[in-house]
């Protein structure tokens, strides 16, 4: 699952992240980190098999989690199949298919938006 | 030269009788490899091309109809984009890539989107203004058009299909926003345009069946090549009879009434402006064996230039040469890097064309023609323009003393030298010269207020430069866009040869 994790100021300095990977068994991907003294933000990325209790643990810990689901969408009839955004894409998650539809892949993008604000036709759009 | 096996005018009563063999540039490219190129020009009698590419120097003539009382035009706006309007009185050219002048759209309704929205058939907005004649009097409209409602709109492209084009990638450490679309910084990515083995202009190189008055497809409707595009040449290196880089160009027109928005296409390349993407595919007759050898080309044997787009000069420097099945694998090596690439015209809708294309000649819709006249396939060069004024360079500006600071400087001898010498910013070099950092006298001010005593702490280690050989005005404009005072002026070894400054430049302009 992707989630957008939110420290308040409080919690910046426990060890919780390590904590997670150690007691869980889980393997994890941070995709954004936006951490200062005051708090922060950070996107991850999280599997294994004991992720429900993994989540259950960062919530006692006082990490406030907000899952993704959709992210990135592609307005079909807009779009023209050109292809600038694939090489912009910092994770792959826009490739072209055999045909050369541009195909991109919401499980993997992160919303960084570059693809959003390259866009010719303005035909992908990132959402939460 | 090579025995004619057929005429156009056969092709065209095989085409008539349903019996013409007609196949895609892909297609001719395996069958060749097969069959060898004697059989397939027996055998094939059109290879149909395709492109979808953005094609900035296109536009649309457009005659409104007279109003009553009338007017005479001298400035036309459709939906807040300006149209010329410097020809007979309900005439007009909409260029592609004019923005709105709407500030706050810009360049995100440009030409390119109106042209667009007539095609789809959609209401625009026109607003005339006129200064009034005896026989003209009325000064202003302001009315709705549709594409129904005006007498003619027609496509005019200068320069369309460009034979082969550059791809572009960016050395700097700056993202730079350009009609090539946006390039990351450190050569992250490489943007190229053509469509490769399916381009009209790579399947007939030396122009033997293309030339004015040619039919073709363009936007969903039949048009028609009108002569040569602009910057057309022909004096250019060449890798198995193609171009290695930008060569023939076409001038295209159409009907708009006739054309289908599937094919067509308003956008916007971010922070450079809009542009019309253009769908064009031209049939080849296979006249002859060597025809037939030419339409086989494969992206592989089509060579491409990969240029660097940070260097904002007219001829850019050469990163390397690639393919085109090279480019459309997705990755490229650059200088021992695996870099992603992107092709900025659509290679699905360049397919879609040419087999359109080829479904208008089976069904016998569509004629071939022979050309009024071929395209010129020699002695054509493209001319610069010389600015007439001398080019200021960078090094051509009068240096003042050069003012240094070392690494091991106390702050209090940088700022000891910053108001000796009434400067705001001190290069920070090393014994050889060599460029390690800028210190401006704000951050020596944040030194002091931190408690900081290290140069090295307070520096900033990334610079904008300047190099001596870059022309005044490129440097005022990276002033401008990194909202900076000054920047070092860097030789060829790195060592730092002086200063420049927004100062000098505004000095400059001013004393002009």
């Amino acid at each position: 699952m992707k989630a957008w994790l939110t420290f308040s100021p409080s919690i910046v300095n426990k060890a919780i992240i390590s904590n997670l990977v150690k007691n869980y068994d889980i393997t994890f991907n941070i995709l954004r980190a936006d951490i200062t003294p005051k708090g922060g933000k950070m996107l991850i990325e999280i599997s294994g098999t004991q992720q429900k209790q993994a989540v259950e643990f960062m919530e006692k810990e006082g990490i406030h989690l907000n899952p993704i689901n959709k992210v990135v969408k592609k307005d079909e009839e807009k779009c023209i199949d050109c292809g600038a955004c694939i090489s912009l894409c910092p994770v792959e998650a826009i490739k072209p298919a055999e045909d050369w539809t541009v195909e991109v892949d919401d499980l993997k993008c992160i919303g960084c938006s570059f693809c959003t604000n390259s866009c010719p036709t303005r035909a992908i759009r990132v959402m939460e | 030269m090579w025995d004619i096996m057929k005429t156009i005018r056969e092709i065209n009563q095989k085409i008539k009788d349903g019996d013409a063999v007609v196949v895609t540039a892909a297609e001719m490219t395996a069958i060749v490899r097969e069959n060898g190129a004697k059989q397939a020009a027996e055998e094939i009698d059109v290879v149909t091309t395709g492109t979808f590419g953005a094609m900035c120097s296109s536009g649309a003539f457009l005659n409104f109809g007279h109003s009553d009382p009338p007017i005479k035009m001298s400035r036309t706006y459709l939906n807040g984009v300006e149209a010329y309007s410097g020809l007979a009185a309900v005439d007009a050219y909409l260029g592609a890539t004019q923005p709105n002048r709407n500030p706050d759209i810009g360049l995100e309704y440009g030409g390119s989107h109106v042209i667009e929205d007539l095609i789809r058939g959609n209401e625009i907005e026109l607003v005339a203004e006129a200064y009034g004649t005896d026989c003209y009097p009325l000064t202003e409209i302001k009315t709705q058009i549709t594409l129904e409602s005006i007498n003619e709109a027609v496509m005019v492209n200068p320069r369309n299909c460009y034979q082969n084009y550059s791809s572009a990638t960016n050395s700097t450490d700056e993202t730079l926003y350009t009609y090539m679309g946006t390039l990351l910084p450190n050569m992250g990515n490489v943007s190229y345009s053509s469509a490769g083995e399916l381009s009209p202009l790579l399947n007939d190189p030396y122009f033997q069946t293309i030339g004015t008055g040619s039919r073709i497809f363009l936007c969903g409707a039949q048009g028609y090549i009108i002569g040569e595009g602009t910057q057309f040449a022909t004096e250019v290196e060449r890798k198995n009879g193609v171009p290695v880089s930008t060569a023939g160009t076409l001038m295209l027109k159409g009907n708009m009434k006739e054309m289908h928005s599937d094919y067509v296409r308003g956008a916007t390349m971010p922070k450079y402006g809009s542009t019309l993407y253009v769908g064009a595919g031209i049939p080849i007759p296979i006249l002859n064996e060597e025809l037939a050898q030419q339409t086989a080309i494969s992206d592989e044997e089509i060579t491409c230039r990969i240029v660097d787009y940070g260097v904002p000069r007219r001829s850019k420097p050469i990163v390397r040469e690639a393919n085109y099945h090279e480019l459309k694998s997705g990755v490229i090596e650059l200088n021992g890097e695996e870099v992603p690439t992107s092709p900025l015209s659509s290679q699905k809708k360049a397919l879609e064309i040419a087999l359109k294309l080829k479904e208008w000649i089976d069904k016998g819709e569509f004629l071939l023609t022979v050309p009024v006249e071929k395209l010129p396939n020699k002695g054509r060069t493209v001319k610069p323009l010389e600015i007439q004024k001398p080019r200021i360079l960078v090094k051509d500006l009068k240096g003042e003393t050069l003012i240094l600071a070392h690494p091991t400087d106390a702050i209090s001898e940088v700022a000891r030298k910053m108001v000796q010498n009434s400067i705001n910013h001190l290069p920070v070099v090393d014994e050889g010269n060599k460029l390690l950092g800028i210190v401006t006298s704000w951050d020596v001010a944040n030194a002091v207020a931190h408690g900081k005593n290290k140069l090295t702490d307070v520096m900033t280690k990334k610079v904008i430069i300047a190099r001596e050989e870059e022309p005044v005005d490129v440097i005022a404009r990276r002033i401008d866009k990194n909202k900076i005072s000054g920047l070092p002026v860097i030789d060829s070894d790195n060592r730092v040869k002086g200063m420049v400054t927004a100062e000098d430049i505004s000095r400059l302009i001013g004393g002009d």
